[in-house]
């Protein structure tokens, strides 16, 4: 019964009643939404860091994580790999050496990791080989005479590898794809030219170009212009096992492009035995072995059980490698809590006026309903439900709106390619699919019926608080 | 009656009303000021870091060199081109440097390092790198040496999470240690004497190095050891040479710590083949807001002539612009979100204030009121509402954004490696009043002026009769 005219109270000022459901509505829905966005580029960034970068449990020998000493291997792997593999819950296994150097081309150098690894294990175990760039070669398919090297996009450019150039062909193509002639006429004169970065390429194009001609059609000519020579050779320079400098040229064999640029400017891959005969590491002797598992929940149980089973090797996990990832996931769990507290507290003001001018107004009614013997308890509970319903329908409508938007925006995701460099810079994607644990929902619906309660408990106590003799006089 | 003077008694006619309604706009006021408080402090923080410490607000260039970052777009480092640059009015000093990537080895161990070519005293001047010396560093042995003496047991908890952190000074370790600044002659004394670290500044000409403390702790270096570096000199020469360290700096960005390795410049040019060039000449200036630097970019511009460029702190961190506007917009949004509820709220208060009030307003224009000065009376009342939670909230907020601000919150433990992975240092740091409060008020008080509308209009089109009968 109480139930029932606490419904129908609800109703009984249909605008001010849909003003407070709306406003829930409103703060629930860019709530939800807001955290479906964060836990989308904070899981992406998750998967792509354990798919493309570390995998889930890393073995070394002792100290090798916080020092890469190359002197520090992994020897006779044969049977560790074994004692690896027989792990219940291990799916797949590479092997990599991995040394500090430099990267080299005729004008340009800059340091990075040289990552040795076999391709086809590599494969088993991480993604990367379906990042390589169209139209820049190949993860190691090809046969070459001189030794091949897979580097990121962001190194290619920072080594002068990508160029940006103009020929017949390419205009050609850009009048297809809708450019006027008095564009391609003029732009006709850089044939022949090379720019060595996207920055003197885009000057360019600024100087000979209006800037609404620039915005218009500049990021089809960049495109098309992009070019990156198929087999362009670097040299690398590292140190062998003997503290040797050693230098040895290579051909690119493709780039890699995934969202961490850090990671693009930093790691080159180059084959296991191409990098054992360059530096003398002997056979069946590694720096690290990559473990791939069957799923994220079983890393701490297979990484310890490991930890066991090589006690004079290092066996680190990814939350071991990467802390700070494993501490994102759970810090934007607390953000996303405080977020939505935040947005609750501030509608809580919105409802609490409104159940406050509800007891005000019924103020003879609530007299009455007293006076006939209705106790306090019944009343406290009938504006506390009062408040709840109004609450529980808001949110449940932002809710579905929420549900309605996200799964709209998941297929085809939300991209801020504006921001894209500085996102990449962090290791984010700028292209983000919202997402959401269904559970989530869950907890809203219990924070806003808590919400519904809590900004109920002032004006009911005003209610309780009514001399049912006074009360049934007021007009 | 005036009408403020009545509007004002109006309000407190239903105190509980308007004290809620007032706080509802506190709320927002408060958290928004915190918030955007918090964000642009920590731009402006990062960007003094970076700029103060590494890039300068201007450099001088070769024209390719900043889109190309090789030994060969050098050029010639003249007196001419010294005091062409000093005869600027906001020009303090010019301090050269060359910029390059070498490989630097210790026995075993390897890495890709930024070399930076630099005169020691200028650019002390500029960047103040002398303080920025590692004058403590916790290692083991010290903690352990420490932990023997006299010291709160709360103290010496906190030493083992300082295992191998480097202090540039009193300052930082005793913030860190949490020492009151009248203790810290006695509680510092037992760090005086066992973790002192040794160090001595670049002295020109002399063929020593400074290190950056992350690269010092990776290649196991310490001040007297001596370090191989390899590169590739002017027009392809090969540069390779043995240094010794002279002393480590800690820099605020974890980045930039991580691969800095500067010498003096003079030896730079001899190690890269390249004497009386440079790459940069940065320039410390007087007056750094922003208009003065553009006036002194564009007095550049017309002095300097080509193959020079002038580029400034804005071209030079375009990176961490777009990642600060990308940041600073989702926090626009969040506290959009935040005062969509509030208006909300706020129209809610006002539909129910008209729908209870319309008896009285009927009454007040049947005796004779005007109805427009009825709507202005009641458009005082909403506006003092707005300016009592504007006020209250900026009373409240402004006291803690104060003590964020000269007292910045130092973010220790796991949570502070994230702000390091992102190159950012662990700090939370305050923006103290500034125009973002005007924002504020001036977003609450298009709010108000929003949902005045609705009373007005109903107001205007009062039926006298009808009212009098609700």
């Amino acid at each position: 019964m109480i139930w029932k005219t606490a419904w129908k109270n609800v109703w009984r000022n249909p605008v001010r009643s849909t003003v407070v459901i709306s406003s829930i509505t409103v703060g629930v829905f860019a709530g939800v939404f807001s955290v479906a966005m964060m836990e989308g580029m904070v899981n992406q960034r998750m998967r792509s860091a354990i798919d493309e970068e570390i995998s889930y449990i890393q073995v070394s020998a002792k100290g090798f994580r916080t020092d890469y000493d190359p002197a520090l291997i992994i020897n006779n792997s044969g049977k560790i790999e074994s004692a690896i593999k027989n792990t219940p819950g291990v799916t797949g296994l590479c092997e990599r050496i991995v040394l500090s150097g430099m990267a080299n081309t005729a004008r340009k150098s800059t340091g990075v990791q040289i990552v040795g690894i076999n391709p086809d294990q590599e494969k088993e175990v991480f993604s990367l080989f379906r990042k390589i760039m169209p139209g820049t070669g190949t993860y190691f398919e090809k046969e070459t005479q001189l030794n091949q090297v897979l580097i990121g996009q962001d190194l290619a450019k920072d080594l002068n590898i990508i160029q940006y150039s103009i020929d017949s062909a390419k205009l050609s193509e850009l009048k297809v794809n809708g450019i006027p002639g008095n564009i391609t006429d003029r732009l006709s004169v850089l044939t022949g030219k090379r720019f060595g970065s996207e920055k003197l390429f885009v000057k360019k194009l600024k100087s000979m170009f209006s800037a609404s001609e620039a915005a218009r059609y500049g990021q089809l000519i960049k495109d098309k212009a992009w070019t990156f020579r198929e087999g362009s050779r670097l040299t690398l320079t590292f140190l062998d096992k003997d503290n040797n400098q050693v230098g040895a040229a290579v051909r690119v064999t493709g780039l890699y492009d995934i969202y961490n640029n850090i990671y693009e400017k930093n790691v080159v891959f180059v084959k296991n035995d191409d990098l054992r005969k360059l530096s003398g590491i002997p056979n069946n002797s590694f720096h690290q072995l990559i473990v791939k598992i069957n799923s994220i929940d079983n890393t701490d149980v297979i990484s310890s059980g490991l930890k066991i089973k090589l006690p004079d090797l290092e066996v680190l996990s990814w939350k071991e490698i990467q802390p700070d990832l494993a501490l994102l996931s759970e810090m934007t769990q607390i953000y996303y809590a405080i977020f939505m507290l935040i947005i609750l507290a501030a509608l809580a003001f919105g409802i609490v006026n409104t159940m406050l001018m509800v007891v005000l107004e019924r103020t003879k009614e609530l007299g009455m309903l007293t006076a006939i013997g209705m106790n306090k308890k019944k009343v406290f509970t009938m504006i506390m439900l009062e408040s709840v319903f109004m609450s529980v329908i808001g949110g449940i409508i932002g809710i579905l709106i929420s549900m309605l938007v996200i799964s709209l925006t998941a297929k085809n995701g939300i991209n801020f390619s504006q921001y894209s460099e500085g996102f990449e810079a962090l290791g984010y994607s700028a292209h983000i699919y919202p997402e959401i644990a269904p559970l989530f929902f869950a907890e809203v619906v219990v924070l806003i019926i808590f919400t519904g309660i809590l900004s109920s408990i002032y004006p009911a106590r005003k209610a309780l608080k009514l001399d049912p003799a006074e009360a049934i006089r007021t007009e | 009656m005036k009408n403020y003077k009545m509007a004002w008694r109006n309000l407190w006619r239903n105190r509980r009303r308007t004290i809620i309604t007032a706080a509802s706009v506190f709320f927002a006021i408060f958290f928004a000021l915190l918030m955007r408080s918090l964000q642009l402090g920590s731009y402006d923080h990062m960007f003094r870091n970076i700029i103060e410490s590494y890039t300068g607000y201007i450099q001088i260039q070769q024209e390719d060199f900043w889109d190309n970052k090789i030994i060969d777009n050098v050029f010639e480092f003249t007196p001419a081109l010294e005091k062409a640059v000093l005869s600027d009015e906001n020009a303090k000093a010019v301090v050269p440097r060359i910029e390059s990537f070498a490989l630097a080895s210790v026995g075993s161990l390897t890495k890709g390092v930024l070399v930076m070519g630099i005169d020691p005293e200028k650019e002390n001047l500029l960047s103040g790198l002398r303080g920025k010396l590692v004058k403590y560093r916790l290692t083991i042995e010290a903690i352990s040496n420490i932990k023997k003496s006299e010291l709160p047991d709360k103290i010496k908890n906190e030493l083992d999470q300082l295992k191998d952190k480097s202090f540039s000074g009193d300052e930082p370790l005793r913030v860190e240690l949490g020492i009151k600044e009248k203790d810290a002659n006695i509680m510092l004394a037992p760090f005086v004497k066992y973790a002192t670290f040794k160090n001595n500044y670049l002295i020109e000409s002399e063929k020593g190095v400074l290190i950056g403390d992350r690269l010092s702790k990776y290649l196991k270096l310490n001040t007297g050891d001596t370090l191989v570096l390899i590169s590739q000199g002017y027009h392809a020469t090969t540069a390779a040479a043995k240094f010794r360290v002279c002393g480590v700096v800690k820099l605020p960005s974890p980045e930039i710590d991580n691969m800095i390795i500067y010498m003096p410049y003079d030896v730079c040019q001899e190690f890269y083949n390249a004497p009386g060039k440079i790459t940069s000449l940065a320039i410390s200036v007087r007056k750094n807001s922003n208009k003065s630097i553009e006036a002194m970019i564009s007095r550049l511009q017309t002095r300097l002539k080509p193959p020079l460029r002038i580029i400034g702190w804005r071209e030079m961190n375009q990176l961490l612009l777009s990642q600060m506007d990308a940041d600073n917009k989702s926090g626009m949004i969040i506290i959009g979100i935040l005062y969509l509820v509030i208006a909300f709220g706020i129209f809610g208060t006002v539909l129910m204030m008209t729908a209870e009030r319309r008896r009285e307003f009927g009454v007040l224009v049947a005796i004779g009121m005007q109805k427009t000065k009825l709507g202005a009376v009641i458009s005082i009342e909403m506006l003092y509402i707005g300016i009592l939670g504007i006020l209250s909230g900026i009373a409240v907020a402004l006291p803690a954004i104060l003590i964020g601000y000269y007292h910045p919150i130092r973010i220790t433990g796991a949570a502070a490696r994230i702000y390091e992975d992102y190159g950012m240092e662990p700090v939370m740091k305050f923006m103290p009043v500034d125009t973002y409060f005007l924002w504020q008020a001036l977003i609450v008080a298009i709010i108000i002026l929003i949902a005045i509308i609705y009373p007005l209009n109903k107001i205007l089109r009062l039926n006298t009769a009808s009212s009098l009968k609700a």
